[in-house]
C-alpha cells in the first residue's frame, strides 16, 4: 500500500503535466493581471499636464511632501517666509498674490512659528494637501485609493498560485517525487505575486507622459543649469522645486533649506537628475576671480 | 598681405549690413528668460561653455531651431599673448562655430596666461607695435581654423602699462586694419575706461572706425572706491545708455547687446535694459 502511493503520481496527475498547468496558469494570471492594472494605471491622457501649478507638478513627482517643499521654495523665493537657526518657519512679508491653498496654509503656519517638518501635521496645510490630491484624481493625474485597491487584489490571486503549488511541493515531497522544477514555477508564482504587492504607482501613466514633457519645457530649472531664481521669481523657483526636487531649493537658498531641515534629493521616481551641462560657468569674465575685483573687462 | 587684410575687411562690411538689433548674452543661468523673448534674432554665448561635439546647454538648441543667430564669444583663447594661441582652444572654437552656424565668432584683445601662468582674468596689452604683431599673428592662426568673420573686443582696464606707444584708437584701429577683423565695441568698457581716466568717451567712439563695428556689448557697472568697475553684475548705468545713442548718432552698429554675467535680476529688470538698449539704439524691443 505505502509502496504503490510512493509510485502513483501526487493527486493523480503526472508531474510534467501538473508542471505545465501550473506554470500556463501563472503566466494567464500575470497577463490579465497587467492588462487589468494597466487600465487601471492609465489615467486621463486628455488632461494637459503643462497647465497645472507647480504644486500639482510637484505632488506627482514627489507627493505629499515634495508639494510642500515647492510651497516652502515658492513662498522663500517671494520672500513671504524665512527660516530661523532654531529650524523655525515665520513670515517676513505678505502672502504673495497668486497663492494657492497650500501657500496660505503653510503661510499661516509659519505665523504660528513652528519647524518646517511639521508643516505636514498642520490640519489645514493637511487639508490642503488633499484637496490637491483629489483634484489630481479627478483629473485622472493620481491613481485613486480604490483604483489602487483593486490592482492589489491581484497579490490574492498570486498568492493563491503559490499556495497551491506549495500544497503540491509537500505532497509531492511525502510521495518522494523531484520537485526542482516546480520549485522553479513556485518562484515565478512569489515574483509575479510581489510584483502585483509591490508596484503600486501614485500617479498615472499619463502623469508620467505629462510630467516629462513638461521637464523638457522647464530644463533651464534644472540646478545643472544653477539657474538664477531672481530672474524666475517665486512660480519658477516652485517649479524648479517640483521638477527637479529639493536640490533646487538648496541651490536656491541653501541656508533656507537647512533650516527648514529640507531631505536631498526628495524627488519621484524615473527622474533622471544632475545631468546637462558640464560648463562650470556661462560668464564671459574667463572664470577664476569672477566679476569682483577689477571687472570683467569684456 | 594688404590686399589681403582689403579683402578681409571688405567681406567684413559686407557681414557687418544684416541688423540683428537688440539681443542678449546666453548664459546657462536665464536660458529660460532668454527663450521667452519673442523678437530676439541674436544672442551671444561663451564659446568655452560649448561642448564641440557634445549636447548644446539646454535651451541653446532651441534657439538656433528658431533661427536665432549665436555667436560664440571667446574669453580663454589668450589672443594678446606673446606665444601663439593654443591649437586645441582655437580648434575647440572653430568647430563651435561650425556647431552654432555662427556667420561670426569673437574675442578679446587681451591675454589670459602668460609663460604657462593663468591669469584667470582677461589682462590688458601695453599698446605697442609688438602688442600688435602678436594680436595680428594670433588672429591669423584663428583665420586659418575657421572661414568665420572674427569681432575683436578691446577689454576696460583700470591702468595703462607705461610703455604704451600707441593711443587706444590708433592701436585698435592698427590691429583691425592689419588682421582684417571686426570691432565688437563695449560701450561700457569705453565709458569705464574713459571715466576711470577723466576723458571723453566720446573721443575714443569718434576716432574709431564705425563701420568695422560688428556688434556692441552693454553692460552695467558700480562705483567703488571712486573707480568705476564694469563688472557686469549690476544695472546699466544712464550714461552707458546715452554713449549707446551718442554711437547709433554717428552709425548705428548692426546689432547691440546686454551682456550680464551674474547678480541676475528679476526678469521684469532684464526686460527693462533690453528695452532701454532698444530705445537708447532705435531699434525695435524684443521683449
Amino acid at each position: 500500500m505505502e509502496q504503490l502511493a510512493a509510485t502513483g503520481d501526487t493527486w493523480g496527475v503526472p508531474g510534467p503535466t501538473f508542471l505545465i498547468f501550473y506554470v500556463a496558469l501563472i503566466v494567464l494570471v500575470a497577463i490579465v493581471a497587467a492588462a487589468h492594472r494597466r487600465a487601471l494605471f492609465a489615467g486621463n491622457r486628455t488632461t494637459q499636464v503643462d497647465r497645472l501649478g507647480p504644486q500639482q507638478i510637484a505632488y506627482l513627482n514627489g507627493g505629499d511632501q515634495l508639494a510642500l517643499y515647492a510651497s516652502l521654495g515658492g513662498l522663500r523665493a517671494a520672500e513671504a517666509i524665512a527660516s530661523a537657526t532654531d529650524k523655525t518657519l515665520s513670515q517676513a512679508g505678505p502672502l504673495p498674490s497668486g497663492a494657492t491653498a497650500l501657500d496660505t496654509a503653510v503661510y499661516n503656519a509659519a505665523g504660528n512659528r513652528i519647524r518646517a517638518r511639521e508643516v505636514r501635521a498642520d490640519r489645514w496645510v493637511a487639508a490642503a494637501l488633499e484637496q490637491l490630491r483629489t483634484g489630481l484624481e479627478q483629473a485622472g493625474l493620481v491613481v485613486t485609493a480604490d483604483r489602487q485597491k483593486a490592482a492589489r487584489r491581484w497579490a490574492l490571486a498570486g498568492l493563491a498560485l503559490i499556495l497551491l503549488g506549495v500544497a503540491r511541493l509537500v505532497d509531492g515531497l511525502q510521495n518522494g517525487k523531484p520537485v526542482t522544477f516546480l520549485l522553479f514555477a513556485i518562484f515565478l508564482a512569489v515574483a509575479v505575486t510581489l510584483r502585483f504587492w509591490r508596484h503600486k504607482p501614485q500617479r498615472t501613466r499619463a502623469a508620467t507622459k505629462g510630467l516629462s514633457s513638461v521637464r523638457g519645457n522647464y530644463d533651464y530649472l534644472s540646478p545643472a543649469q544653477s539657474p538664477s531664481y531672481a530672474t524666475y521669481g517665486a512660480s519658477g523657483a516652485a517649479m524648479g522645486v517640483a521638477l527637479f526636487g529639493t536640490a533646487s531649493l538648496y541651490t536656491m537658498d541653501p541656508a533656507f533649506a537647512a533650516e527648514a531641515e529640507v531631505q536631498r534629493n526628495n524627488v519621484g521616481g524615473g527622474f533622471d537628475g544632475g545631468s546637462g551641462s558640464s560648463c562650470s560657468s556661462g560668464s564671459s569674465c574667463g572664470g577664476g576671480g569672477g566679476c569682483g575685483g577689477g571687472g570683467c573687462g569684456g | 598681405m594688404v590686399v589681403a587684410a582689403d579683402a578681409a575687411g571688405a567681406d567684413a562690411v559686407a557681414d557687418v549690413t544684416t541688423a540683428y538689433g537688440v539681443g542678449i548674452g546666453w548664459r546657462p543661468e536665464i536660458a529660460g528668460f532668454v527663450a521667452g523673448l519673442p523678437g530676439l534674432r541674436f544672442a551671444e554665448v561663451v564659446a568655452e561653455s560649448v561642448h564641440a561635439h557634445g549636447d548644446l546647454p539646454p535651451g541653446l538648441q532651441e534657439l538656433l531651431d528658431r533661427g536665432v543667430t549665436v555667436i560664440p564669444h571667446g574669453v580663454r583663447l589668450s589672443l594678446g599673448g606673446a606665444e601663439p594661441v593654443d591649437p586645441e582652444r582655437v580648434a575647440h572654437f572653430a568647430a563651435v562655430a561650425e556647431r552654432l552656424h555662427a556667420p561670426l565668432i569673437s574675442e578679446h584683445i587681451a591675454f589670459v596666461r602668460a609663460g604657462g601662468v593663468e591669469a584667470g582674468h582677461l589682462l590688458p596689452l601695453p599698446r605697442s607695435y609688438a602688442a600688435v604683431d602678436a594680436v595680428v599673428a594670433n588672429v591669423e592662426r584663428l583665420r586659418a581654423a575657421t572661414p568665420v568673420p572674427i569681432a575683436l573686443e578691446p577689454i576696460a582696464a583700470v591702468f595703462d602699462w607705461p610703455d604704451d606707444e600707441l593711443d587706444e584708437a590708433s592701436f585698435l584701429t592698427e590691429i583691425l586694419d592689419r588682421s582684417g577683423a571686426l570691432l565688437l565695441l563695449d560701450v561700457a568698457n569705453v565709458y569705464a575706461n574713459a571715466r576711470n581716466r577723466g576723458t571723453d568717451p566720446l573721443e575714443l567712439i569718434d576716432k574709431l572706425p564705425l563701420d568695422r563695428v560688428a556688434y556692441v556689448h552693454v553692460a552695467g557697472g558700480a562705483d567703488h572706491d571712486g573707480i568705476y568697475h564694469d563688472t557686469h553684475t549690476d544695472a546699466v548705468p544712464q550714461p552707458v545708455l546715452d554713449l549707446v545713442t551718442a554711437l547709433c548718432e554717428r552709425h548705428r552698429p548692426p546689432a547691440l547687446m546686454l551682456e550680464r554675467d551674474g547678480d541676475y535680476p528679476p526678469a521684469r529688470t532684464l526686460s527693462d535694459e533690453l528695452d532701454a538698449i532698444a530705445a537708447a539704439s532705435g531699434y525695435p524691443a524684443v521683449t
